[in-house]
């Protein structure tokens, strides 16, 4: 991974520190020998925002807001870290309401993501007809969503002690007939993506991940899971509501009985997983208790308290795309002292250079889609081949995938 | 070979697109000659889908119950809102607002709601129209 | 690369092993060790859910010089899963905290184990930990340019996050001098 003798000057265009959502150019360097790629590196910080400098100016209640933009996919798992976080620090109990409440608008988020992954991945193959049948499908999600809370991406629905809107009984038929919906949309996307032979030539034995890599390089996630690590923090820690519920660690062995580590792999993995967070929806719909949504209605209330609080907490989640944490330091002041950010996508960085090295070129996409980055791949390329310096954009690089899906077929 | 779209790709072929073709059929050639048209009753707009109840649309103020405690200023995290010193009253900068609502949760008279009205797209930041006092 | 004598499945196989500690003895494991380099341990534990099960927590802090010691200790008891590495300007000293995970794989037996090094201002070094757990380079890597640590011995060490024309000698965390201030430029004022 070091840079080697050659000198490689590569070229990428500044997007700046504002972020259009879903897009983030990550700098791929590779060596390649004919279509092998032998050695890669990443580079990283094209949109660094200073997130958590912005942070020192802010009280709690407005770095909620804040952290729902880090990421317009994800805009629910950072302001619930934050919020745990801050809960850990001042040693708030949340109403038991709230905590169920808190695990569907989670899971909810869950399947709403990884149904955009599905679309993604089919895209990167070239399969754009499943890209529109899974987009599709998602706008029910989202228009669910819409109803739930207020609007459709950045939910603002998380507080600090609970949660700001409740689920009443005459909401109950819409959410069962979506869930219906939705699990009825499973069992089509299933078979579309298992039995499908395209997908299966393109995605068997590519991009593999070994356990032990996966393990040594803290791999999150779907990712880890496919590999066989079972790591996932809504079945390791009670937090939520997730030490109620009936819930075990998923891996693909629940479905075909061997487990490889390759894309394939990963497909599997999180269309088991939309089936899993259905269930749990249902679970907590059944077993919702009574009570408060909030702990602190008051919210000048709140702040004074938080106001007096001085100390640490850790706040860990369960993103659609694996682990996130906030580390928050609080010492008397309205701002925070430190806020410390890990978007799980971090953590998945270093696992893509065991899984390239040895693959095409036209299979960088599909291996990089497949771990579900919270940032597109690549913006521009690099690439050293017999000391000359050229570069691939993303568009050649898209469509090199899609003609060796033509050629295999 | 499987392939296994081929069924709803047919069935899609006899079903109604999903996409509801707000505001016209086809973009018009000439966009003002199109809304003069519906100003006199030529051509017809298509309305949008209704929006749920709770949507967050454009914040609407109650000047009367306003009691100038300065509250929601300290929750709003765009800075959106400015406090006029005089009249002890709110001005809403909607260029900056991020339509959270937490200004309406915290005022203690419940002077401020949110509407559903959500076509707010203008060409000056500071226009009349995006400006709530 | 440690354990160089184990192959992959020997590896994963003591990963899982070790798995039946509970949070005091897992802090007793490494007060036998170590003594008077582990300072300050406190056991939190927190309540969730209708039944009210508890996940706990581990706080200690270290002495600079058994650090990589501990680590090392730490891997060969059972290897963590290292979730990020945070810091803090506390004025003289800068105080980083790496949070690890140990016991993932069964049911809420999980425990967080945060552990905190102090380094003085004037000589902020500390050894990295990438030999041992490979996943912390990147980590490492944005302390080096956000709070101006030396990592010694660490595989890689460009910029991580920042640009490249970023200027030398100032580090964003920092509350000092070397901090942000200068160029930090008021961007929003709202036209009245």
């Amino acid at each position: 991974m070091s840079p080697k003798a050659t000198t490689k000057t590569t070229y990428h265009i500044p997007v700046g520190p504002i972020h259009p959502a879903l897009k983030e150019p990550v700098l791929f360097e590779f060596e390649i020998d004919g279509e092998r790629i032998v050695d890669v590196d990443v580079k990283l910080g094209h949109v660094h925002r200073a997130v958590e400098w912005a942070s020192r100016k802010r009280n709690p209640i407005q770095i909620l807001y804040l952290a729902e933009r880090i990421c317009g996919i994800c805009s629910y798992c950072h302001p619930a870290a934050f919020a745990l976080a801050v809960e850990d620090a001042a040693d708030i109990v949340i109403p038991e309401r709230a905590e169920y409440l808190r695990v569907i608008q989670g899971e909810w988020e869950r399947v709403t993501s990884h149904i955009l992954w599905a679309g993604v991945a089919a895209h990167e193959i070239g399969f754009d007809t499943v890209l529109f049948l899974t987009w599709q499908i998602r706008e029910r999600a989202l228009d669910l969503t819409e109803f739930l809370t207020g609007n459709r991406i950045t939910k603002g629905i998380i507080m600090i002690g609970g949660i700001r809107r409740d689920i009443t009984a005459d909401m109950l038929p819409r959410i069962q007939k979506d869930l219906d919906y939705f699990k009825e949309c499973y069992g089509k996307l299933g078979k579309i993506f298992l039995e499908d032979k395209t997908i299966k030539l393109r995605s068997q034995g590519v991009g593999i991940l070994e356990k032990e890599d996966a393990l040594k390089l803290c791999a999150v996630g779907p990712t880890t899971r496919a590999s066989g690590v079972k790591k996932d923090v809504r079945v390791d820690t009670s937090y939520f509501a997730y030490g109620d519920l009936d819930i075990n660690c998923i891996t693909p062995a629940d479905l075909t009985g061997t487990i490889t580590g390759d894309v394939y792999d990963r497909i599997i993995q999180r269309l088991l997983e939309v089936k899993q967070s259905i269930d749990l929806i249902e679970q907590c719909v059944d077993k919702m208790p009574g009570g408060d949504i909030v702990a602190e209605p008051k919210i000048a209330k709140l702040l004074n308290q938080l106001k007096k609080v001085n100390g640490e907490g850790v706040g860990r989640h369960e993103a659609p795309r694996g682990e996130v944490i906030h580390y928050v330091k609080l010492d008397g002041n309205d701002a925070p002292f430190t806020w410390k950010v890990r978007a799980p996508t971090y953590n998945n960085i270093l696992p893509w250079i065991p899984m390239l090295k040895g693959e095409q070129i036209a299979d960088i996409p599909i291996v990089a889609a497949s771990t579900d980055p919270c940032m597109s791949c690549t913006n521009r390329v690099g690439i050293v081949k017999d000391g000359n310096k050229y570069e691939l954009t993303k568009e050649q690089l898209h469509k090199m995938c899609v003609e060796k899906t033509r050629r295999l077929m | 070979m499987k392939f296994t779209m081929l069924p709803s790709v047919f069935a899609q072929m006899f079903k109604k697109p999903w996409t509801n073709k707000f505001p016209a059929k086809y973009a018009p050639a000439n966009t003002t000659k199109f809304l003069a048209d519906v100003g006199a009753g030529k051509a017809k707009l298509i309305p949008p889908i209704e929006t749920p109840p709770n949507f967050r649309g454009k914040i609407a103020y109650d000047k009367e119950k306003c009691i100038g405690c300065e509250l929601c200023l300290k929750v709003c995290p765009c800075g959106a809102i400015e406090f006029k010193e005089k009249e002890k009253k709110i001005k809403i900068y909607l260029a900056r607002c991020c339509f959270c609502s937490q200004c309406n949760d915290i005022c203690p008279s419940k002077c401020l709601s949110m509407s559903d009205e959500f076509l707010l797209a203008d060409v000056d930041p500071y226009s009349k129209d995006l400006i709530v006092e | 690369m440690a354990e160089k004598n184990l192959t992959p499945e020997q590896f994963v196989d003591k990963v899982m092993a070790e798995k039946n500690l509970t949070p005091e003895q897992f802090v007793d494991k490494f007060k036998d060790e170590f003594k008077t380099n582990i300072k300050d341990v406190k056991i939190k534990r927190r309540a969730a859910g209708s039944k009210k099960n508890e996940t706990a927590s581990i706080w200690m802090k270290v002495d600079k010089s058994a650090f990589k010691k501990v680590i090392e200790h730490l891997c060969k008891l059972q290897f963590p899963h290292l979730a990020v590495a945070s810091g803090n300007d506390l004025g003289k000293t800068i105080e980083l905290i790496y949070h690890f995970t140990v016991n993932f794989g069964k049911r809420m037996e999980e425990i967080n184990l945060h552990i905190s090094v102090e380094l003085p201002k004037s000589k902020p070094e500390i050894e990295t930990i990438c030999d041992w757990i490979p996943g912390a380079l990147i980590t490492e890597r944005e302390k080096m340019e956000m709070l101006g640590v030396k990592i010694i011995g660490i595989p890689d060490d460009r910029r991580c996050f920042l640009p490249d024309d970023f200027p030398k000698d100032v580090y964003p965390w920092r509350r000092d001098e070397k901090g942000l201030e200068k160029l930090y430029k008021n961007l929003h004022e709202v036209k009245k």
